[in-house]
């Protein structure tokens, strides 16, 4: 059972050269990994490219992971999902297709993952609700599926400059919750 | 205007539009240069990365195709041993690289002070098992080389499949077929001229293939164990 001691460990490892140690962590992690890089990129080649990049990047960091600054998932999901943005930018002309998207799901989520990644939850959900429903939804389309301030003002029908002084404000009023 | 309360305000709104990719590009470049230098900017972008992924809660794991984690071992460390692209059999040499290396040097070690090249051809054995014991053969080349007998303790093809025995050679860039092997008693392949100096170091692997084996002469199946070739 992966927990998050274990990770942490796998990631230690990892740091020091054990491919064993990266080939569990690999077993442990991937499905998260390629589930983050799919719902940004919405592209099965695109993510596989983008998991590749990953784990290579994680074999090269895992030494400048400290454990108990970032908790590890957090550190692995970020890192993933900041390479998975950085080619959803690199692509320019976005193509989300829901449907494809659920057509991607085509496995069961792995029972361990599911759970370390229950142990990750944040209360980010409850302060969202806090936020009226259109800047809820505007932070997740960010955080989620990569979506710009242009995307976003698109979708609100709203000027950029706008968006950007709404959803900051919004950013505030969470920062506010989570320190709560 | 510059109350500090703002600044700290704007900071920390940077900070999250940094965590979520908003900023364009020149402004990102800025935060990244503050980021350098600023620990407490540092500690924001963290609490944001720590707040947000809360967010990755809602999506679902998806498995990976197979092949990209030995693609990704080929990235990291098989170059040396393979230009082709992330072939199904590497990942077998990769799982028991170590394992194999350490048993050699081990042997080596052991082997050191009294074993000398004018005795006849070396001999070699490999157990070939599944992880979890569910298959296990043993194989053993005796010092003639010409034959290696493969012994079955356990396990059965899955049905309408045949056990096909490999030889994944030292520095190979693809595995050999062996042959196909009985699910019960003993079977004597004849290891070709060509393949006899190749166990050194080797890596056998059983996978399941179609009656008659492989047609393509590469494994098609699935990998069911794989054992290192030791030397007796």
């Amino acid at each position: 059972m992966a927990t998050r001691a274990d990770i942490e460990n796998l990631i230690a490892r990892t740091s020091l050269g054990d491919r064993a140690a990266f080939s569990d962590l690999y077993d442990a992690t991937s499905a998260k990994l390629f589930g983050i890089c799919l719902r940004v990129l919405n592209n099965r080649a695109e993510a596989e490219d983008a998991l590749q990049d990953v784990y290579m990047r994680i074999w090269q960091k895992a030494g400048r992971y400290t454990a108990g600054t970032y908790s590890p998932m957090t550190w692995l999901i970020t890192l993933a999902r900041n390479l998975a943005i950085d080619r959803l930018r690199a692509r320019k002309a976005p193509a989300k297709d829901i449907d494809e998207m659920y057509d991607l799901r085509d496995s069961a989520p792995n029972p361990e993952m599911a759970l370390v990644a229950k142990s990750e939850m944040g209360r980010i959900s409850g302060c969202l609700d806090e936020l009226e429903k259109d800047r809820a939804d505007a932070v997740r389309g960010a955080y989620l599926d990569g979506e710009t301030y242009q995307d976003l003002a698109a979708r609100y029908k709203v000027p950029v400059n706008t968006m950007r002084t709404w959803l900051r404000r919004s950013l505030i009023k969470l920062k506010d919750c989570l320190s709560r | 205007m510059n109350d500090p309360d703002d600044t700290e305000r704007d900071d920390a709104a940077l900070a999250a539009e940094f965590a979520l990719h908003l900023l364009d590009a020149a402004e990102r470049a800025a935060f990244e240069r503050r980021l350098t230098v600023e620990p407490e900017l540092q500690a924001l972008v963290r609490e944001w990365d720590e707040g947000f992924v809360g967010l990755a809660d809602s999506v679902a794991p998806v498995k990976p195709p197979r092949r990209l984690k030995s693609a990704i071992n080929n990235r990291l460390h098989g170059a040396e041993t393979s230009r082709t692209e992330a072939p199904l059999w590497l990942r077998w040499r990769l799982g028991i690289g170590g394992f194999a290396l350490v048993a050699l040097v081990g042997l080596a070690v052991l082997m050191g002070n009294f074993w000398t090249p004018e005795q006849p051809g070396p001999t070699y054995r490999a157990e070939v098992a599944a992880e979890d014991g569910s298959l296990r053969v043993l194989a053993s080349l005796d010092a003639s080389q010409e034959t290696l007998q493969v012994k079955h303790v356990a396990g059965r093809a899955p049905d309408g499949r045949v056990l096909e025995l490999w030889l994944i050679a030292k520095d190979a860039t693809a595995p050999v077929s062996l042959g196909v092997i009985a699910e019960d008693g003993t079977t004597a392949l004849t290891v070709p001229e060509t393949l006899r100096d190749k166990f050194a170091e080797a890596v056998l692997a059983i996978s399941d293939e179609p009656p008659g084996g492989s047609p393509t002469g590469a494994p098609t199946g699935t990998v069911l164990a794989v054992g290192p070739v030791t030397l007796l």
